[in-house]
């Protein structure tokens, strides 16, 4: 059976009813914001994700690929916005391969009210859906119920009223891309600085009739300072209480071991180490 | 607060959701109407040195998501002669309920000045203490919702920090932090401050190993281990940021240093 | 009549200023220690109280007191041993590791400290003022049994309120030797030999009951309050930090050192080869 599990559901709500907390799911409380201009769309998001009044993410990423020329801004639990938005994604990449046409705006934004609608609020996804079809410049939002809007400038999340009054005093019709892209910005950075639940970096994505561009960290206005003092410990500061080596034979018995060329160690990932 | 009354669950304020207790079939867990607290955020932190206190506090001020003001001191200076503050010796911070804040402040700034007009000396960071701790119990039964840290020099001229809790107890400690990112500043503090978990290398093995030794910390020090502190609270937590105000007293009297921080 | 014209001839500018009596009012807006306590202007304020501060009814509760903790305090032939850890809690956090769980009300009487931290600092330091006065008044010192009661019948006054305390009362007089009494915020007073109070009491009557006799010498009571401490801060998560021991004589109380529980536990399992449940070997 596809879909969601429902198995543990009635004994979540009992515990619940008895006082256990549930686990606390890491939202988006967010500002995100689409505008319109001649010839396109601009999307843009904050790039904070909180979970109670903790940054559990400083630098996510809250706009969302469904189609090469469409894409959705997120807002509301993290995982739903982008479950959500992959489910669609793959179900708008089949329907337009049976079709033999380009995905439009208004098919995604139907899929999704009908996904959100048929679940009545619980996938806790608030979208803004932008994009360039054949049919032109589509922008909308998807509250998490399923209801949507059809707008030039469209703002959601936590900071939606922060980022509104910018747009309802700046915004005319008629913009050129790059006033459009520094509007959203704009707005953006006004649900950064005057709504907790936003901060850290702008992230954009500009589409137009011909391409999509993504401007990751478009305005990083929210730089860490350095640190006054060093908080490297010297080597021997933790207690140890017992060591034990394991010879590379030993370890031999149960994995393979392959000697590396050159002095070189590898690296699987690299890490900022604080210096 | 319009945005209270949006239909878009995330602007209802702080939306803990899941981490909110249950609204409907609690058992004795009565909704009561009468709810006169708000938490307005923020976090202090105070440390004591040899000949000096240090006592500092954020000064953002916050009610749901949103941001009251980002200049609202926490820090306050207790019993001067004057409205200034001058020559006052002694530092009360106060984080929680704000307006509960600042009627203790002001309640305990007239005690001590009145102490200081009828004895003619300001009042020693020990009674001021022990006052401090009647007063807060004063409303065990209608609590002030705040976590209070008085600062001064004791007797012999040494830092003196006592914390307290909403109702009055009370205790003289070597550092502290409370607030919202009291949970993220503390065991920084025991790490950096009384050196918590940190050994001499090479000290010996296994159980031999030496705890490393305690020492007071100079003041610039210390001024640094406050900046860096809050520099980490506001990268973590959303209710710390704006602004940092650092009130030390030495023996020389108080002195204020502010300096920006992130505000996003 | 030098009064009288001294009454008539005061310039106003004197009478602007505050009299003597209001000046010691201002400078006192209630008298310390005062049983006046504000309240919250509404029907049932101990209903409201337990919402707004309770951490057990309501774990979202906005205030948090201080809370957790494991106390003991026994009689023997050489006095009463009275040991405590140090940890405070406020829900799940570690509010303090330095706690003085002990109270020196005078130099021949102990209190201990459990349940809310600000109740019992506030009323043993109303305890120690009482006992002070009842010696001014009757020039001996006030006995033991008295002393319970005062707190006895005071936080009865006060039940339903929500207090929180559970206190020991650890003395010694003349006319009483050495005696031990148990006070509880529900109004309970018990005399006896032997008791443990807290969230960790279970722990530590384990082991002080195990090996508790009355012909204990001074230094096998003084390490068996440490032990019984000990096997408490190491199975209950609301105590720890450091162990705290006093020892009640006949001409006043000794105080036995406030030591970190961690150095202690070592040697304990090191060299007596207890708490072989922990291990340090790796497998």
């Amino acid at each position: 059976m596809p879909g969601f599990d429902f198995s543990n559901h009635t004994r979540n709500a009992a515990l619940h009813a008895r006082g256990v907390p549930l686990p606390k799911a890491t939202s988006t409380g967010t500002t995100i914001v689409g505008c319109i201009f001649e010839g396109g769309v601009v999307i843009a998001a904050d790039t904070r994700a909180t979970s109670g009044p903790i940054v559990a993410d400083k630098n996510c990423e809250k706009l969302h690929y469904i189609a090469p020329q469409i894409w959705c801004a997120g807002a509301g639990t993290a995982a739903d916005t982008e479950f959500t938005t992959a489910l669609i994604s793959s179900q708008l990449e089949l329907h337009a391969l049976s079709t033999g046409r380009k995905p439009r705006v208004v098919t995604c934004m139907t899929m999704l009210k009908q996904h959100l609608f048929r679940y009545q609020g619980h996938i806790g996804a608030y979208l803004v859906v932008a994009g360039v079809d054949p049919t032109g410049v589509g922008l909308f939002t998807v509250h998490a119920h399923g209801s949507t809007d059809k707008l030039p400038y469209v703002t959601m999340g936590s900071g939606s009223l922060a980022a509104m009054s910018v747009f309802e005093t700046q915004w005319k019709s008629q913009m050129t891309e790059q006033e459009a892209i520094d509007l959203a910005s704009n707005a953006i950075q006004a649900g950064i600085f005057n709504d907790l639940g936003s901060g850290s970096n702008v992230d954009v994505a500009i589409i137009t009739k011909d391409k999509t561009t993504l401007k990751r960290g478009y305005v990083k206005p929210n730089e860490r300072s350095k640190k006054q003092k060093s908080y490297v410990f010297k080597r021997g500061t933790t207690a140890v209480l017992n060591e034990k080596v394991i010879t590379k034979q030993e370890i031999s018995k149960y994995v393979t071991v392959h000697e590396l060329e050159g002095g070189e160690p590898a690296l699987a990932e690299k890490m900022d180490i604080d210096v | 607060m319009a945005a209270m009354f949006s239909q878009n669950p995330l602007m209802n304020g702080p939306n803990y959701s899941f981490n909110q207790g249950p609204s409907t079939a609690s058992a004795g867990n009565k909704e009561h109407s009468f709810y006169p607290y708000t938490d307005n955020g923020g976090s202090t932190l105070a440390i004591s040195g040899s000949d000096f206190t240090i006592i500092a506090g954020d000064t953002r001020s916050t009610s749901g998501y949103n941001i009251n003001t980002r200049y609202s001191p926490k820090v306050f200076k207790i019993g001067g002669t004057t409205a200034s503050q001058d020559d006052a010796t002694l530092v009360l911070s106060v984080v929680g309920f704000a307006a509960d804040g600042e009627a203790l402040k002001e309640r305990l700034d007239a005690i001590v000045k009145m102490y200081r007009y009828q004895h003619g000396k300001p009042m020693s960071v020990k009674a001021c203490a022990q006052r401090l701790s009647t007063i807060l119990y004063g409303k065990r039964f209608f609590p002030y919702y705040v976590t209070a840290i008085l600062g001064g020099l004791d007797e012999e001229g040494k830092g003196a920090v006592y914390s307290y809790d909403p109702v009055g107890s009370y205790e003289r400690e070597q550092c502290r932090a409370a607030g919202a990112a009291a949970s993220l500043i503390m065991p920084f503090l025991d790490n950096q401050v009384n050196y918590k978990n940190q050994y001499i290398p090479d000290s010996g093995v296994g159980h031999e190993l030496k705890e490393r030794e305690r020492i007071p910390l100079g003041r610039n020090e210390v001024e640094d281990l406050v900046k860096d502190a809050f520099d980490s609270a506001v990268e973590r937590h959303i209710e710390v940021g704006d602004g940092l105000q650092m009130l030390i007293i030495t023996k020389n009297g108080i002195e204020e240093i502010y300096k920006p921080l992130k505000k996003d | 009549m030098d009064t009288l014209v001294a009454q008539y001839s005061q310039s106003d500018y004197d009478r602007e200023q505050y009299s003597q009596d209001e000046q010691m009012e201002l400078y006192q807006p209630e008298p310390s220690l005062s049983l006046r306590f504000a309240m919250p202007p509404i029907a049932q304020p101990s209903a409201w109280l337990r919402a707004a501060t309770d951490d057990n009814a309501n774990p979202n509760c906005p205030i948090k007191i201080a809370h957790g903790t494991t106390t003991l305090a026994f009689r023997f032939q050489g006095g009463i041993i009275v040991a405590t850890d140090s940890r405070a809690t406020a829900g799940n956090w570690i509010a303090s590791q330095t706690v003085k769980k002990v109270i020196e009300i005078n130099s021949c009487l102990l209190g201990t400290m459990a349940g809310g931290a600000a109740d019992c600092q506030y009323w043993l330091a109303y305890l120690g003022m009482q006992c002070r006065l009842h010696e001014l008044r009757h020039k001996r010192r006030i006995s033991v049994a008295a002393a319970s009661k005062i707190l006895a019948n005071l936080v009865y006054s006060y039940k339903g309120m929500g207090l929180s305390m559970g206190t020991m009362c650890a003395g010694v007089t003349p006319s009483e030797g050495p005696a031990l009494y148990y006070i509880d915020s529900d109004g309970t007073r018990l005399a006896g030999n032997l008791f443990c109070v807290g969230s960790g009491q279970t722990f530590a009557y384990g082991v002080l009951d195990a090996e508790y006799k009355y012909d204990l010498s001074e230094t096998e009571a003084l390490e068996l309050g440490r032990r019984s401490i000990l096997a408490a801060t190491h199975r209950d998560a609301y105590s720890g930090g450091f162990i705290n021991l006093y020892h009640v004589k006949e001409d006043g109380w000794v105080k036995h050192g406030f030591n970190d529980t961690n150095p202690i536990f070592w040697e304990t399992k090191l060299n007596k080869g207890e708490f072989s449940n922990v291990t340090s070997e790796l497998v």
